[in-house]
This record gives C-alpha cells, sequence and structure tokens, in this order.
C-alpha cells in the first residue's frame, strides 16, 4: 500500500514539474513572439519602406532624416556650400575631386540624392565612363550588402560608378545595421571587420553597447581605396588604415610605409592623403566614449509616443534634441548645454581656419619654387610636410564633430599641424632664396569660391553642363530599371492563418 | 542512511528499482529546468539576468538609455546592500515572488514595488546619494527641505529616474532585448562572412 501512494504521489509531482517545465519553455519563447510581424523581411531586403511594414514607429522616425530644415554653427541637416563658405578649401584640394564641389552632408534619407547630384562624380555617360569608381557606393545604400553578396565583394568594387547606378537606389536604411531574422545590431560591411581583423580584434566579441556605435563605424571613419591588394590589383579595394592604430600619427605612419597617396596636389605637387570623416577614430579619444557613451545614446535617443518607448531613428544633431540626448544626463538649460557645444566648436575652428591660411600659403609658395626651378631633391622634404600638416588638418576638421566629441585631442592635432608646416616654410623661404627670390610671394585673390576655382583652373561651367545631362538622360534610365527590378522581389506577407 | 531507508522502499522489493528511477526523473527534470530556465545566472549581478524574463525587457531597456546604467546595475537599486546574507535573502525571496507571480500568468500591465522594496529602493539612493541628501546648507533656502528628505521617497519627485516618463509591459512594442540567451550570436552575418573567406 505505502508503495502504491509513493508511486502516485511521484507521478502526479512529476506531471507538475513537467507542466512548470512547458510553462518555462512556452514563456521564454513569448519574448520572440511578442510581436506580429506583417511582412517576412528578407536577409538583406534593401528597401526600407518593407521594413517599415513590421516597424512603423522606428521607420517613421528614419524618414525623418530627410528633413533639411535645421542648422547649428557648424554641422546640423540643411545642406550648405563648404567652398563657399571657406574658399581656402579650393586650393587645399587643387587637383583632386573635392576642389569641384563640396557640401555639407544631410541625413540619411539623401544619400542617393547627394552623391548623384554632386559634381565630386562627375557626369558619366554610361558604363564604365565617369571619374569615380563603383567603390564610392559602398556607404551610400542597403542595396550595397545584397550586391556584395549577389556579386562578391571585390566584384563589388571593381569597375565605374555609373556601373552600378541602376543597381543603388535605396538610400541608407535598415539592413545596414540590422539582422534581418532577429534585429539585432550587425556589420554589413566588410571594411569594418577587416580593419578589426587587422588589428588583431575579433568583432564577434563586441558588446551590444559598443555595437551601438561600431555600425555607425562602418562608414564614419577614415579609408582609402587599396589599389594593390595580392590578387586583386587595380581594384579600389576598401581599407580602413588601422593596423598601427587609430591616432593622426598612426594612420599617417601606416600611409607612409605603403607610400599611399589620395591624389597628387596640382600647385605644390605634394603627394596628398585626404583625411575622411574619423568620425568614430575621434570620437573613441573623447570624454563621452570613455564614460560608455556610445554615438547611438546621443544621436538615436529613447523617444516615446502614444505610450510606446522605442529608439528615435531620426539620426541627427543632438542640438536639435536637446532634451533627449543630452538632459538624461546633464541637468543645465538646453541653451546654456547648446552654448557649450557652440564654445568648443568656435575655438576649435579659429585654429584650425589659422592652420588653413598657412597651408594655402606653403601651397602657392611651393608652386613659386617649382616655377623658379626647384628640383625634386630640393623639394621632397618641404612636400612631406606639406603632405603630413594638411593631414593633419583634414584629420581634425574633417572628422565634423570632432571639436566637441574630443576637444582636446582635435586641438592636439591642429597644434601639431602648426608645427609641421612651419617647419616646412622655413625650408621653402630657404629655397627661395636660394633660387634668387627673396621676398614674400604673391597670394592669389581667392575671395570668392568662383575665383579660387578659376585660379586652380576648373572649368566649372563644363562640369556644370556634364552634371546636368548625365541626370537628365542616364539617372532616368537608372531609376527605371532598378524599379523593374525590384518589381520582381515581392512582398512576403506572414498569414495568420496558416 | 536513515532517511534513505524511509523514503525508499525494502531493498529487496521490486518497488525499489521503480522508486530510484522516478527519484532520478525528478533530478532529472530538476536539472532540465535549472538549465532553461537560466537559473545560475540569477547568482550573479548581471542585469542581462532580469531580461532572462520578458516582462522586465521595458524597464532593462529604459534603464539601458538612462544615465545610471553607467554606475547601477539592477542589483545596486533593488536589492538591499547592508550585509551579505540579507542581500541573498531578499534578491531569492523577491526573486521567487516575481517567478511564481509570473508562472501563474498574474503579472499587471503595470508594476508597482511593493512596501518591502521601497525601502529598499529609497535606502539604495541614499546609499550612493548621501551628499546630497544630507546637504544642510539647502534647509536654509529650500522650503521645507528637512521634511521632504526625510518623509518623501526620492521619486515622488524624481518620478522618471530612471525608468522614464511611460511605464507598463506594453510600452515596447516589438520587444527587443538582448537576450542573454543569444550572446553567442555572431554579429557578422553568414553571407558576409562566406563572402569575406572566398575572396
Amino acid at each position: 500500500m505505502k508503495n502504491k501512494v509513493l508511486f502516485i504521489v511521484t507521478a502526479v509531482v512529476v506531471f507538475l514539474l513537467g507542466l512548470l517545465a512547458s510553462s518555462i519553455v512556452n514563456r521564454k519563447n513569448e519574448a520572440k513572439y511578442k510581436y506580429v510581424p506583417q511582412v517576412e523581411i528578407g536577409e538583406n531586403e534593401p528597401r526600407n519602406a518593407e521594413w517599415g511594414k513590421n516597424y512603423p514607429a522606428e521607420y517613421q522616425s528614419f524618414l525623418q532624416t530627410a528633413d533639411t530644415s535645421f542648422a547649428t554653427y557648424q554641422g546640423g541637416s540643411a545642406m550648405r556650400d563648404m567652398l563657399d563658405e571657406d574658399t581656402n578649401l579650393v586650393v587645399l584640394w587643387a587637383g583632386y575631386g573635392f576642389s569641384k564641389d563640396y557640401s555639407q552632408g544631410r541625413g540619411h534619407m539623401n544619400a542617393i540624392t547627394d552623391i548623384t547630384n554632386t559634381l565630386r562624380t562627375g557626369g558619366p555617360k554610361g558604363e564604365g565612363d565617369g571619374p569615380m569608381p563603383a567603390t564610392c557606393w559602398t556607404c551610400k545604400s542597403p542595396d550595397v550588402p545584397r550586391l556584395m553578396n549577389e556579386k562578391g565583394i571585390a566584384e563589388f568594387y571593381s569597375g565605374k560608378w555609373a556601373d552600378k547606378g541602376e543597381e543603388i537606389v535605396n538610400p541608407i536604411g535598415c539592413a545596414d545595421c540590422h539582422d534581418s531574422k532577429t534585429m539585432k545590431l550587425a556589420i554589413s560591411r566588410p571594411a569594418l571587420v577587416e580593419a578589426f581583423d587587422a588589428m588583431g580584434k575579433d568583432i564577434n566579441q563586441a558588446t551590444h553597447q559598443e555595437m551601438r556605435s561600431l555600425v555607425c563605424a562602418q562608414c564614419h571613419v577614415e579609408y582609402y581605396f587599396d589599389k594593390k591588394l595580392p590578387g586583386k590589383e587595380g581594384v579600389p579595394y576598401l581599407k580602413f588604415p588601422w593596423k598601427n592604430g587609430m591616432s593622426v600619427e598612426a594612420m599617417e605612419e601606416y600611409y607612409d610605409a605603403i607610400e599611399f597617396s589620395d591624389w597628387t596636389h596640382k600647385l605644390s605637387r605634394a603627394p596628398m592623403l585626404k583625411a575622411q570623416h574619423p568620425g568614430y577614430e575621434t570620437y573613441l579619444t573623447g570624454v563621452h566614449a570613455d564614460r560608455g557613451v556610445s554615438c547611438a545614446d546621443c544621436h538615436m535617443p529613447y523617444k516615446s509616443e502614444g505610450g510606446q518607448k522605442f529608439t528615435d531613428h531620426h539620426i541627427q544633431s543632438p542640438l536639435n534634441n536637446v532634451s533627449n540626448a543630452c538632459q538624461v544626463c546633464h541637468r543645465e538649460d538646453a541653451d546654456k548645454l547648446k552654448m557649450n557645444v557652440y564654445d568648443r566648436q568656435r575655438k576649435t575652428a579659429e585654429n584650425r581656419l589659422k592652420l588653413e591660411g598657412f597651408l594655402v600659403k606653403a601651397h602657392v609658395e611651393a608652386k613659386k619654387a617649382w616655377d623658379l626651378g626647384a628640383t625634386e631633391e630640393q623639394m621632397k622634404d618641404i612636400l612631406m610636410d606639406i603632405r603630413h600638416a594638411q593631414w593633419r588638418w583634414d584629420y581634425a576638421a574633417a572628422s565634423h564633430g570632432a571639436s566637441f566629441h574630443s576637444p582636446v585631442e582635435t586641438a592636439r592635432v591642429i597644434g601639431s599641424g602648426f608645427t609641421i608646416i612651419q617647419d616646412g616654410r622655413v625650408k621653402l623661404a630657404r629655397l627661395l632664396a636660394n633660387l634668387g627670390y627673396n621676398q614674400p610671394v604673391d597670394m592669389p585673390d581667392i575671395s570668392t569660391k568662383e575665383k579660387a576655382q578659376e585660379y586652380i583652373g576648373l572649368d566649372m561651367e563644363a562640369l556644370r553642363k556634364e552634371k546636368a545631362e548625365f541626370k537628365k538622360n542616364l539617372v532616368p534610365k537608372w531609376l527605371e530599371a532598378a524599379k523593374e527590378r525590384e518589381s520582381k522581389y515581392g512582398i512576403k506577407d506572414v498569414s495568420l492563418n496558416n | 542512511m536513515n532517511i534513505q531507508n524511509k523514503l525508499l522502499p525494502n531493498k529487496k522489493s521490486r518497488w525499489r528499482t521503480v522508486a530510484v528511477f522516478f527519484i532520478a526523473v525528478i533530478t532529472g527534470l530538476g536539472m532540465f529546468m535549472t538549465k532553461e530556465a537560466e537559473l545560475v545566472s540569477y547568482m550573479s549581478d548581471d542585469p542581462l539576468a532580469c531580461v532572462n524574463c520578458h516582462v522586465m525587457t521595458p524597464v532593462y531597456n529604459s534603464w539601458m538609455h538612462s544615465s545610471h546604467r553607467e554606475w547601477a546595475s539592477c542589483n545596486d537599486c533593488h536589492v538591499p546592500h547592508n550585509n551579505i546574507f540579507n542581500m541573498y535573502y531578499f534578491k531569492a525571496k523577491d526573486g521567487l515572488f516575481h517567478a511564481s507571480v509570473f508562472t501563474a500568468r498574474a503579472e499587471p500591465e503595470v508594476m508597482f514595488m511593493r512596501k518591502e522594496s521601497q525601502e529598499v529602493v529609497q535606502n539604495n539612493c541614499i546609499r550612493c546619494h548621501i551628499q546630497q541628501v544630507t546637504q544642510v546648507k539647502y534647509d536654509g533656502y529650500i522650503k521645507d527641505h528637512a521634511k521632504n528628505r526625510t518623509e518623501r521617497q526620492c521619486w515622488s519627485c524624481h518620478q522618471e529616474v530612471p525608468h522614464g516618463t511611460v511605464h507598463g509591459i506594453s510600452t515596447i512594442k516589438n520587444n527587443i532585448a538582448p537576450l542573454p540567451t543569444d550572446t553567442e550570436e555572431a554579429v557578422i552575418p553568414n553571407w558576409l562572412e562566406k563572402e569575406m573567406k572566398t575572396k
């Protein structure tokens, strides 16, 4: 009898334990099926609107990145003609695309429009034409991972910019940062993974908080096109120069060692480096990064709307959203906080502009030396000084937010630029004197963008004309072909009746 | 041995084998549940342990976006820190209560702290912010400062600290939190891994 009771009691206990176990498993799975998706999002789905069907709140806020109404002291979402605001830039970039046209970038939604409109991409007439390689598309669209998956990475980088025009139409969006199944943050661009490999780090070890900056670091970083990659010679393969570190000196050392230059300066003939936008690298040296704050914490803060909390996907200047972005930590007035930002930016700009002035003079003086018959040997050191000084200036200038993200490091970088350029100009003055020219070199009139562009020998009329023709003839064809292609993608509705 | 003899049937009885078998079944099920419920994670201080249970996702996410993220974990505020025994006792008591409510599907839409818990949190506010709350100079120019700081709770004014303005378990629609169970997932998608190898 005792045994029978024991048997029954045990069986009941096991049954109840089984129920509890099943409840645990069920409730754990609830987390995964908490929301009902409208459509099934395929791997590398490039159409942002498809993702938007499942995540309307995030998508609606993302659409706001199209807005161009907010301007700050040196940024914001408004389009600003930087060459017009600062004509020195035209001379500094003589012989390089940026001297043709350089505007303050707008929000992510405008990425495709802006790269199509800029004079830098020229006016290609069809496949194989135009000044820029296909690599220039890399950061512009979620069509890029799709295409890399279809064609291969090196194949994507091969060819001209115009070759892939009809393939890339969706502006920077969902698939650039998210996994389509789990919505977790994911890396979609190989260059960042390869840069981590080069530094001996494994990006898979990144925490969620680090990922909230690393997805941005896929693009907002210094990069170059490596055309000497073994086995891929001639392909402008996108790389980050991080092997020795991310400081201005470490990257300079890297570039010098591989004798890389972005272009040869038209006036001074110096082998120049163009700093792209080392936003991530400079952010890492700042106090916010030191305190564990990620890009998303300020540029995509938490938002509540209609009783729902979500991450604001209107990626923008935090100065347009001080309460959610800054005041979560800082209790000061919004106006006070803005003033603190502008103070840092103004003070940095003050020295940056002075350094710019010296660089312009150095280029013009170097040109004079060439005109007076200087030899390669005599110019070699001077040109390296110009290269290094302008690289430092550009590292500080092109990182846009750096004067706020990391004002001390930025000031240090600009300061080191001054030391180098003054060294270079002393050498130049001696050389000019040796060549029989012992007086100040006349500076050109670059008071307006037009005058500066004329001085460096740009035919702006022709550039504008070819761009207009390209927009009239080729762009509509691209869009039509893309529409035709995407119409075949279809929509995978999720039916609850299955 | 005594207990074993009392509990188990006589060694020679055929029930002995059956009983041993069932005890093993119970032990096995127990181990399965320990694993499935991530029981070990609750011994840690890691806030991710709290989102094992998805009703905690809204509070986890709001904390994750707050300035307290850098300094205070869930345990820093929600369990007592006066001594280590009380800490684990309270944590176990609170945790088992939560687990029972959750298993019974009795969780309310908006959760409020129970009285014991309020006391713990209030003490923890003071534990870190002691200098602010004992600043006597405020008594001179803030009306009722002494009364307010001794008789009221911090969050009767600081309502948004640190979980934000909107409370409730359905305030996060897509309910996505970094689950501790998928930390092994790579951030490089499979297609990219494959493409990078074939280059």
